[in-house]
C-alpha cells in the first residue's frame, strides 16, 4: 500500500483527493508544532517533521492492506493467469502515458516527449489499446515522468515527507503535483467502478514485491520506506544524474576529517552456524581514515585471528 | 638560440621523464593491487557459486569471507549513524560492527540461492569527483529480466573496496543505517543489537 504512488501514481479517484485535501489542511494547521522533540538532526528536521502523524498514517495503511488490498490482490493474482496480469498493467501504464507526454513538454524534453508519444500510439493501436507493449520490442523503453519530477525541474523544493492515507507516501511538493497527474490521467475520467478497481488493484500487485521486500529485511519498515523512497524519487527528479548518484559518500569527506575518533577496527566473525565453524578475520584499519580517503597515506589491511575488537590508537 | 635549446631539452626530459613514471605506475597498478572492477568480478563470481549451494548454513560460510574482504562495512555503519556512532562505547562499537557484519553476509546468503542461469554483466567504469570508482552492472535473471545497479567503491588501505550498491538510485546502506540511526536515538543501543540479531535469527531459520 506505502508504494502505491511511488509505482503508479496517477491511479487514485476523486474521493482520495478530497482526503488528501483534508489531510492537508489539517497538516497546515499544525504545520508549527514540529511533534519529536527528541534530539534529530538538521538534516531530519528537513525531511521528516511531522514523523509520529506519518507513522499513524503508515500503520493505517498497512492495516488496510494487511485487510484490504493484500487479500485482494492475493486473490487475484491466484485466479488470473500471468499474461492477463502483464495485458492489464500494460493497459495503465499506456494510458498513463499521457501523463508522462505533457510532463516531457513541461520539462523541455523535446526528443523523450516525441519518443514517449511514438510509444503511446504504437501501443494503443499496434498494442490493442495497450494491451501488448509492441514499443518496448521496437526499442522505445518506458519513461517514467510527473508532475512531482516537473515542479523539482522548475526548482520546487521537495518540502517535508508525509504519508497520506490511502496514498502512502509523498512529500509536500509532491502531494499537489499528484491532482495534476490525476487531471491528466484518463483512467479518471472513466466512470466505470470495474475499471478503477481494476487499476486500483493492477497497482497493488505491481507493488507487491517491493512491499514484501520492505517486511522483510525492514528493521523499522516506516524508515526504511521513507528513505527508499526520497532517495527513488531525487533519482527520478535528477533523471539518475551520474554526478548526483556516482560518489554517494561525498558528502562524508568533510566529516571524516572533522570526526576524531580514529578507531582500529578487528573484526572476527565466528560463523558458527548449523554447528559448522569458521573462522573468518578481517582487521580494518581506520586509522587517519581522512587521509586514507584521498589516498594520502595508504595503509594496510592486516589479517588476525584475533576476537572482535576495537581499540583507539594513540 | 640558447634559450629555444633548453627549452626543447627540458621538453624532452619532461616528456621522457613523465613516460617513465608513467609506465613504472601502469606496472604497478597492473601487477599489485586488483582494480575496482577485478574486485567486483572475484565477489560476483563468489555470489553465483555460492547461490548453487543448497542450504543457507552453506551460503553464509562460503560468502563470509568473499563480504568482509570486499566491503569495506566499518565504514559503512560508522558514516550511516554518523553522530550516533560518536556517543557509542567501544565495547557497543565493537558489537554493532559484528552484527552488521554477520547481517550482511545473511542477507547475501538469504537473498542469492537458487541459482538457475542467474549472470552479472559490465556495464561501464566511472571515476568519481572523490576519487572513487563506480562500476555499473546488470544481473540478469533471465532473458527477459535483469537488474541494473553499481558499486560506489573507493580504495582503502591500497585495495578498492565496495562501500555502496545503488539500484534505481536507492542506495541500499544509506537506507539500511537510517534505519540504525533511528533506532539508536529512539529506542537505544540494546533495542538495535536484539533486532539486527533478529532478523539474522530469522535468515538462518528460512
Amino acid at each position: 500500500m506505502t508504494f502505491y504512488t511511488r509505482l503508479h501514481p496517477n491511479t487514485l479517484n476523486t474521493r482520495s483527493i478530497l482526503i488528501l485535501a483534508i489531510a492537508l489542511l489539517f497538516l497546515s494547521g499544525c504545520a508549527s508544532t514540529p511533534v519529536n522533540d527528541q534530539e534529530i538532526t538538521a538534516e531530519e528536521i528537513n525531511i521528516d517533521p511531522y514523523e509520529d502523524f506519518n507513522r499513524s498514517m503508515h500503520g493505517f495503511n498497512d492495516s488496510v492492506d494487511d485487510y484490504v488490498m493484500g487479500p485482494i490482490t492475493n486473490a487475484y493474482k491466484f485466479v488470473t493467469p500471468d499474461l492477463f496480469q502483464i495485458g492489464v498493467s500494460n493497459f495503465f501504464t499506456n494510458l498513463g502515458n499521457v501523463t508522462v507526454v505533457l510532463n516531457d513538454v513541461l520539462q523541455g524534453k523535446a526528443q523523450q516527449g516525441a519518443e514517449d508519444t511514438g510509444r503511446f500510439l504504437i501501443n494503443s493501436t499496434i498494442g490493442v489499446f495497450g494491451l501488448f507493449d509492441v514499443a518496448s520490442e521496437l526499442g522505445l523503453e518506458q519513461n517514467q515522468e510527473d508532475f512531482g519530477q516537473t515542479l523539482a525541474v522548475w526548482g520546487v523544493p521537495t518540502g517535508a515527507y508525509l504519508v497520506m492515507p490511502f496514498l502512502g507516501p509523498t512529500t509536500f511538493r509532491g502531494l499537489p503535483a499528484t491532482a495534476v497527474d490525476l487531471a491528466t490521467n484518463p483512467v479518471t475520467y472513466v466512470g466505470l467502478p470495474a475499471v478503477q478497481a481494476a487499476a486500483l488493484v493492477n497497482t497493488r500487485a505491481s507493488a507487491d514485491g517491493a512491499l514484501k521486500f520492505i517486511d522483510d529485511v525492514a528493521l523499522d519498515p516506516y524508515i526504511y520506506t521513507r528513505e527508499a523512497y526520497l532517495q527513488w524519487r531525487n533519482h527520478l527528479a535528477t533523471d539518475g544524474d551520474p554526478d548526483a548518484e556516482a560518489d554517494p559518500f561525498a558528502d562524508f569527506e568533510d566529516e571524516l576529517f572533522e570526526d576524531e575518533d580514529l578507531y582500529e577496527v578487528e573484526v572476527k566473525l565466528d560463523q558458527n552456524v548449523d554447528n559448522n565453524e569458521q573462522d573468518v578475520t578481517q582487521l580494518q584499519d581506520n586509522t587517519e581514515l581522512a587521509e586514507d580517503f584521498l589516498e594520502l597515506k595508504p595503509a594496510e589491511i592486516v589479517e588476525n585471528t584475533d576476537s572482535i575488537d576495537i581499540e583507539t590508537i594513540e | 638560440m640558447q634559450v629555444r635549446i633548453s627549452v626543447r631539452v627540458l621538453l624532452i626530459i619532461t616528456v621522457l621523464v613523465h613516460s617513465w613514471f608513467g609506465a613504472a605506475y601502469a606496472y604497478a597498478e597492473s601487477t599489485d593491487d586488483p582494480d575496482a572492477k577485478q574486485i567486483v568480478d572475484v565477489f560476483q563470481a563468489q555470489l553465483l557459486d555460492a547461490m548453487k549451494l543448497k542450504t543457507y548454513s552453506e551460503r553464509y560460510q562460503t560468502l563470509s569471507e568473499p563480504v568482509l574482504s570486499s566491503h569495506d562495512l566499518t565504514f559503512i555503519i560508522r558514516v550511516g549513524i554518523r553522530n550516533e556512532w560518536k556517543k557509542l562505547s567501544k565495547p557497543q562499537k565493537q558489537q554493532l560492527v559484528d552484527v552488521f557484519s554477520r547481517l550482511a553476509i545473511a542477507e547475501y546468503a538469504k537473498h542469492f540461492k537458487d541459482f538457475s542461469g542467474e549472470s552479472f554483466i559490465f556495464d561501464s567504469q566511472e571515476e568519481t569527483r572523490q576519487g572513487g570508482i563506480v562500476v555499473r552492472m546488470r544481473l540478469l535473471l533471465n532473458e527477459d529480466e535483469e537488474v541494473k545497479f553499481s558499486y560506489s567503491m573507493k580504495k582503502r588501505r591500497g585495495a578498492w573496496k565496495i562501500l555502496f550498491i545503488t539500484a534505481k538510485g536507492v542506495n541500499q546502506s544509506l537506507v539500511r543505517t537510517k534505519e540504525y540511526d533511528s533506532i539508536l536515538r529512539n529506542e537505544g543501543f540494546d533495542t538495535l543489537i536484539a533486532k539486527i540479531s533478529g532478523k539474522i535469527e530469522k535468515y538462518s531459520k528460512q
